[in-house]
């Protein structure tokens, strides 16, 4: 009983063992009667079902909203979501939207200044002072 | 600038050292100087020999480049002498075993000094079973006279050894407990504060957060 | 650590599974009757076969005049404690998730939305996760346990334990369930869509606590604060070292109800609800892995959802005599006794020195450390001795579980440590 423990939760990083796909529900609004939907409309009738059996891992969920521009919102797991106004835009342009909020992990969108983040150490450690093989000047 | 011209020659012979550099006086005073009067001549002397880690050897033979890195050394990387018998880093690394058996006056010489004198002491087990019985008789007469330290003096054992033998009587455990309230009653805030905190801090270091 | 028998588990469960699934007749479903009437379940558990109108009679029969009256309401429109088997195929947030977890097809969907209902939301042992959640259970602790201890064979039994928890304890099964993004309902009922995790706050939970025995002493060791030896804690206790609570007062069940009514009692209760069906919905998949494509699957899956986790087992010591156990280890071990040698130091005079010291054994250093005072230089210097000893790995060594597979190797003997060196 000389050692007693300190009580830790295991950190997992997506992608290391099993991925998950961050995306986890796509809402899809448009309306039946404005000209801003027309791309939105067509879509729907033509290329959602061959996206949607493409990424089972996302729930889609399609519903009409009369008088207002057609939207595609993308909920992730971290519980934020993503928004895109696609007013306008043919169908293509669309799937490009969508492959995107597909795409997006969820986090804030942020500058990466550094190349790598990892929370592995590396493997010359921190540079010390107090130790090694150092050079008298 | 007499005294750079001066000191160029020993300069250029230590870039081409291999052993560790040896530091002479003149050196150093210029060396210790912040800064020349122009750039070009303060890089010109902040410009240091390569490690000698990376210098080839003399004889001009292949040989492996050892530069530990400059950092705390990994608990994960086992020492060898923690190595099982069945592991076959052990049998990898026989050069190891070599070293400790052949170069002992080499790498005695070589070893870093204990960090305090008691380190070195052996063990004695030099006190008696009579001694021990007088020992406990002692503290029990007189505690306050026969400290523990005192007793240690006398049999020429350890403080922790005389601990283990004779125990204080509740009186006098009690008079020093009230001795030592009053001493800590006089603490101001920055003193009871400091003492806190140096708890703190060994608390952390047995968790090795510190 | 403990012996599993998945033979034996999973008998009973794949015996109770395709009246269910199989044949989820309307009717049936229907005529259950709410959790609160748990005496008949058992009643009709017992009975030979299980006809709907039969459970139905007998809650009828037992139940109070007012609570009949009820039932008798209900019968136009039952409720269910928990949505119906076959919606699940029509639900589009659990075919999602079945996706985002890669699961084999070989799974039914039904069984994935059993997995998601607690026994705290439907307590009918047909319908909720519990027996799915002690089969993944008992994979989840096997395979976390062989794997530690073959690749870390010098672990003290303290940090084993707590190695255990943080890679497939509560908190972190619950961290698994939250990153494959299940979410939970706001009440369990029929009406839920199943592919949302439910579970019930105002119904208490019962613990899991098939794994370990309850000790005769367990209250005083609660009230008093008893020391429990280490020992003890592996032969008694459950797989994370915890003290199984000791059931009160439970009536001798001789059928084959796994949670009722009759356990909820309030040492039982789990404290954290929340984090408790999510933590069963992961063990709940696992089990639901295994008796569907097989143990190797399984395997695969608490490998790359479980283990592939990081915890720097490092941090997990908190030494309270280091140097004197470095001493002890040097002994039995017949290496020579260590001694604090100073590697380099700064400032000695100053506020802030620095020492560093390094522990050698004979010409060898065991470990180092840098510390503002000579004493916490030694001794952090002696708490990284111990730890380079006992984080000892001998690398990527083979599994027993790999020989469960056909065309396996034959088992090569891994490296097995004498033990503790202060127990």
């Amino acid at each position: 009983m000389t050692i007693r423990a300190l009580e830790k939760v295991s950190v997992g990083q997506n992608g290391v063992g099993a991925f998950i796909l961050q995306c986890r529900k796509m809402d899809i609004h448009y309306c039946d009667q404005s000209g801003s939907s027309r791309g939105m409309n067509a879509f729907i009738k033509s290329q959602l079902s061959k996206f949607a059996s493409r990424n089972p891992q996302i729930e889609f969920a399609v519903s009409p909203r009369p008088r207002k521009h057609p939207v595609l919102i993308g909920h992730y797991i971290n519980g934020k979501h993503k928004s895109i106004c696609v007013k306008n835009m043919d169908s293509l342009q669309i799937l490009k939207k969508a492959e995107l909020l597909r795409d997006a992990s969820g986090e804030k969108i942020k500058r990466v200044n550094k190349p790598i983040t990892s929370i592995n150490e590396s493997v010359r450690s921190v540079w010390s002072p107090y130790h090694g093989n150092g050079m008298p000047v | 600038m007499e005294t750079r011209q001066a000191l160029r020659p020993l300069g250029s012979s230590l870039s081409h050292a291999t052993s560790s550099v040896t530091r002479s006086p003149a050196f150093r005073s210029i060396a210790s100087r912040r800064h020349q009067s122009t750039t070009s001549r303060t890089k010109k002397m902040l410009k240091i020999p390569p490690h000698p880690d990376f210098l080839t050897p003399q004889s001009g033979q292949n040989h492996i480049i050892y530069n530990p890195p400059a950092a705390a050394p990994s608990v994960y990387h086992t020492p060898f002498k923690f190595l099982p018998k069945s592991d076959p880093r052990r049998q990898a690394n026989l050069s190891q075993l070599v070293r400790s058996s052949t170069d002992l006056h080499a790498s005695r010489s070589s070893l870093p000094p204990v960090s305090r004198a008691t380190e070195n002491r052996e063990k004695k087990y030099n006190v008696t079973r009579e001694q021990v019985e007088e020992m406990r008789h002692l503290r029990a007469s007189d505690p306050v006279t026969w400290s523990v330290h005192k007793l240690a003096e006398k049999f020429q054992c350890g403080p922790f050894f005389v601990m283990m033998c004779c125990k204080a009587s509740p009186e006098h455990k009690e008079k020093e407990r009230q001795r030592l309230e009053a001493i800590k009653a006089r603490w101001g805030p920055v003193r009871t504060k400091a003492r806190e905190e140096r708890q703190k801090r060994k608390v952390l270091l047995a968790q090795g957060a510190l | 650590m403990k012996r599993i028998r998945y033979q034996q588990l999973s008998r009973q469960w794949l015996a109770t599974t395709p009246a269910r699934s199989a044949t989820p007749s309307q009717v049936s479903r229907l005529s259950r009757p709410a959790p609160t009437a748990l005496h008949c379940q058992r009643r009709c558990q017992s009975s030979t076969s299980i006809t709907p109108d039969e459970v139905f009679s007998e809650a009828e029969v037992h139940d109070s005049p007012e609570e009949s009256t009820n039932i008798h309401e209900v019968r136009s429109k039952p409720l269910l404690p928990s949505p119906h088997p076959d919606r699940a195929l029509r639900s589009a947030k659990l075919a999602a998730l079945h996706a985002r977890l890669s699961l084999s097809s070989k799974i039914p969907r039904q069984v994935l939305a059993r997995a998601l209902v607690d026994p705290s939301a439907d307590a009918h042992p047909k319908f909720n996760n519990a027996n799915l959640a002690f089969v993944g259970a008992s994979l989840l602790q096997y395979h976390t346990s062989e794997w530690l201890v073959t690749r870390y064979p010098r672990l003290p039994m303290s940090i084993l334990f707590a190695a255990m928890k943080g890679y497939a304890g509560d908190p972190a099964l619950h961290r698994i369930a939250r990153a494959w993004g299940v979410e939970a309902a706001a009440a369990p009922g029929e009406e839920v869509d199943p592919g949302y995790l439910q579970f019930s706050h105002n119904n208490p939970t019962v613990k899991m606590h098939k794994w370990g025995y309850a000790r005769a002493e367990s209250k005083e060791l609660n009230k008093y604060k008893w020391r429990r030896g280490m020992s003890s804690r592996i032969v008694l206790d459950d797989p994370f070292g915890n003290l199984v609570d000791e059931p009160e007062d439970i009536p001798q069940e001789t059928d084959g109800l796994e949670v009722s009514d009759a356990r909820n009692k309030k040492d039982l209760v789990v404290q954290n609800v929340d984090k408790n069906a999510h933590a069963n919905f992961v063990r709940a998949v696992v089990g639901a892995i295994y008796l569907h494509c097989g143990s190797e699957t399984a395997k695969t899956f608490i490998k790359s959802h479980v283990l592939s986790r990081q915890l720097d087992l490092s941090n997990l010591f908190n030494f309270s005599l280091p140097q004197r156990e470095l001493t002890r280890l040097c002994a039995r071990e017949n290496f020579d006794p260590p001694v604090a040698r100073l590697l380099s130091e700064t400032g000695r005079l100053s506020r802030t020195p620095v020492y560093v010291v390094g522990i050698y054994s004979g010409y060898d250093k065991l470990g180092e450390a840098a510390g503002p005072s000579l004493d916490a230089a030694k001794s952090a210097a002696a708490i990284n001795a111990l730890k380079s000893w006992y984080l000892y790995s001998p690398g990527e060594v083979g599994l027993p579980s790999d020989t469960f597979a056909e065309d396996a190797a034959p088992w090569k003997p891994v490296y097995v440590d004498i033990g503790e060196i202060i127990s």
